[in-house]
């Protein structure tokens, strides 16, 4: 059922448009990033070469950047694969034959997750490699934590799989849309919000405002974790030019990472991605189809 | 032996009834036709015996499992009403898929596959994608799928409806076969010659009860018209008989009537002799499926005002 749910994404041609459009996307931060490294780097501080600590937070500064937008893509063909993998299936009839089947129902609702995952996995371990290989082009930077933000970056999609999963067993493709878009939407505003307090060093209620909306949906904490970790990573430079003093999540404004979500966050993260599922799972089993 | 058995199944949707206790049961081998008019609950009643639907009440058994068990599934074929198949496989493709998915192995699914093609006559087209075939085309490949694990039961949701004359009676060609092949048939149709044609035994559904079932003679059998060429039939004999039976037509020597069931006529004929009539002939009248149906369908509208 997941290879026949891959197939169906790859052959529908889901892959194609989302790898062009993806395609456009780099050739304009490419080029951006081009222009941006060589006028910034060289009107700036022209004594800056890659291993200075200035022009490291430049780098930085624009994958993280890039990675933004990138979420947002990424977070798009997650909700549009997954919104009527049930409802859809179910309102245009092509789900009767297969529901018969000898699979139980629970086999059969993984088995597009896994499908999908796999699909969303591959794609956005690439989006995020070419990010990572253009910024190290133009400006020379491995991104510190490479592996670790990957593995951060393709846990995204999989927090919005699973919502989207969940809804499409209970609700039609276009509510089950509507709903996961909204989410997601909230997460990102609740989590600038709470960048925003902490910069601010502003009151708890904003702060805590994005702690809640990340429970609901932690897809934007899981990007706040991601920066974290890349910038956290960040070797000390070589000392030719701006000493260390300022936060550099400071510089990265509300892209960046004040308030990093903990451990225990990403677990919980983990665990709502298999709590939703689990639920997905009951509720498609009790339902009539 | 019952393959397919149901004890009041009811299926509820919030005030509106679509299934009310319906009990039947359907012996192996056997072509087993559901009649019933739009909207009576024949879908609803299906989709319960495939586990797709859970009943709000009572409870059946599909080859010796609850419907939705692993166990019986791998022994049901369905082909259901206003499906659709994906259309961005190829015929073939979709068929071996389905295969694969019915427990049988790569290489035998592939060979499953291009029979159940065959059967049902689009040998050749299976390297085109679904999407391209033709309404009818599909049909034929939705009941390919149906039949692709080689099922004991087959529960076909009106198999012919968006099929040409030959079309249809290429299925129930198919279907003839599947009996001899000792299959047991579930046929779910508006079709009253098509079941009239292929069925052993049939129900008749109506606003979600069942209102008849029985062999298909049984039910021809049951309320009959009857006529009779007698002679010496008199005035009073006449008037006692029109009180009686108030569809009596009497032109010449013939008198028709219709009666209740059968039984009547030997009563009848006995009150006749008994007033001094010479019977010449009679001549029961057979009911067509279509008649029983019409009547009880009416009868249940009646009912319900």
């Amino acid at each position: 059922m997941a290879l026949f749910t891959f197939r169906e994404a790859w052959r529908k041609k889901v892959a194609l448009i989302a790898g062009v459009l993806t395609l456009a996307f780099l050739i304009l931060y490419g080029t951006g990033l081009h222009f941006i490294t060589r006028d910034m780097v060289n009107t700036v501080n022209p004594a800056a070469n890659a291993t200075s600590y200035y022009a490291m937070m430049q780098a930085i500064t624009l994958f993280v950047m890039g990675i933004y937008l990138a979420s947002f893509l990424v977070a798009g063909l997650a909700i549009l694969a997954a919104v009527g993998s049930v409802a859809g299936e179910i309102e245009n009839g092509t789900l009767y034959t297969l529901a018969v089947r000898p699979l139980t129902r629970r086999d059969l609702l993984l088995g597009k997750f896994l499908g999908l995952a796999a699909m969303l996995v591959i794609y956005a371990a690439l989006f995020f490699l070419a990010l990572a290989g253009l910024v190290y082009w133009q400006t020379g930077l491995i991104i510190p934590g490479l592996v670790p933000a990957l593995g951060l970056f393709i846990l995204e999609p999989l927090v919005l799989l699973a919502v989207t999963m969940l809804g499409t067993t209970r609700l039609s493709t276009l509510g089950n849309g509507v709903l996961a878009f909204a989410l997601y939407a909230i997460a990102v505003v609740g989590g600038m919000m709470e960048q925003i307090g902490a910069m601010m060093e502003s009151t708890t209620a904003t702060i805590y405002t994005g702690v809640i909306t990340s429970l609901l949906l932690p897809a934007d904490a899981v990007y706040r974790r991601l920066v974290a970790t890349v910038v956290d990573l960040m070797p000390a430079g070589n000392g030719q030019d701006l000493p260390r003093f300022v936060n550099p999540q400071m510089t990265l404004g509300p892209f960046g990472s004040q308030s990093t979500p903990s451990d225990l966050m990403l677990f919980y993260t983990v665990a709502y991605i298999v709590v939703l599922l689990a639920l997905a799972v009951y509720s498609f089993k009790r339902r009539d189809i | 032996m019952a393959i397919i058995e149901a004890r009041s199944l009811t299926k509820v949707y919030g005030r509106q009834v679509a299934c009310r206790e319906i009990c039947l049961s359907v012996e192996e081998g056997q072509v087993f036709g559901l009649l019933g008019p739009n909207g009576a609950g024949k879908s609803t009643l299906v989709k319960m015996l495939v586990g797709l639907v859970y009943p709000t009440a009572g409870e059946a058994r599909v080859a010796g499992y609850p419907p939705g068990d692993i166990r019986g599934r791998r022994q049901v074929g369905f082909l259901p009403e206003n499906f659709r198949l994906h259309g961005w496989m190829k015929g073939a493709e979709l068929l071996t898929f389905h295969a694969r998915l019915a427990s049988l192995d790569g290489r035998a699914a592939r060979q499953r596959a291009a029979g159940v093609l065959d059967l049902v006559g689009l040998t050749g087209e299976g390297q085109k994608l679904v999407a391209n075939y033709s309404k009818g085309m599909q049909q034929r490949l939705g009941l390919a799928a149906a039949l692709v694990g080689d099922p004991r039961v087959v529960f076909l949701d009106e198999p012919t409806s968006a099929l040409d004359p030959l079309g249809r009676r290429q299925v129930r060609e198919i279907l003839l076969a599947l009996k001899e092949a000792g299959k047991t048939v579930f046929l779910n149709s508006h079709l009253l010659s098509e079941v009239e044609q292929v069925c052993d035994r049939v129900a008749i559904i109506n606003r979600g009860t069942v209102v008849a079932s029985g062999r298909l003679a049984e039910l021809q059998d049951g309320p009959a018209t009857v006529t009779i060429r007698l002679g010496g039939l008199t005035e009073e004999l006449a008037a006692e008989l029109r009180r009686r039976y108030p569809s009596l037509q009497l032109e010449g020597d013939r008198l028709t009537l219709a009666l209740g069931d059968r039984e009547e006529i030997a009563t009848l004929v006995a009150r006749l002799v008994a007033g001094g009539c010479r019977i010449y002939e009679v001549v029961p009248g057979r009911n067509s499926l279509e008649d029983i149906f019409v009547h009880l369908v009416r009868e249940g509208e009646q009912a319900c005002g």
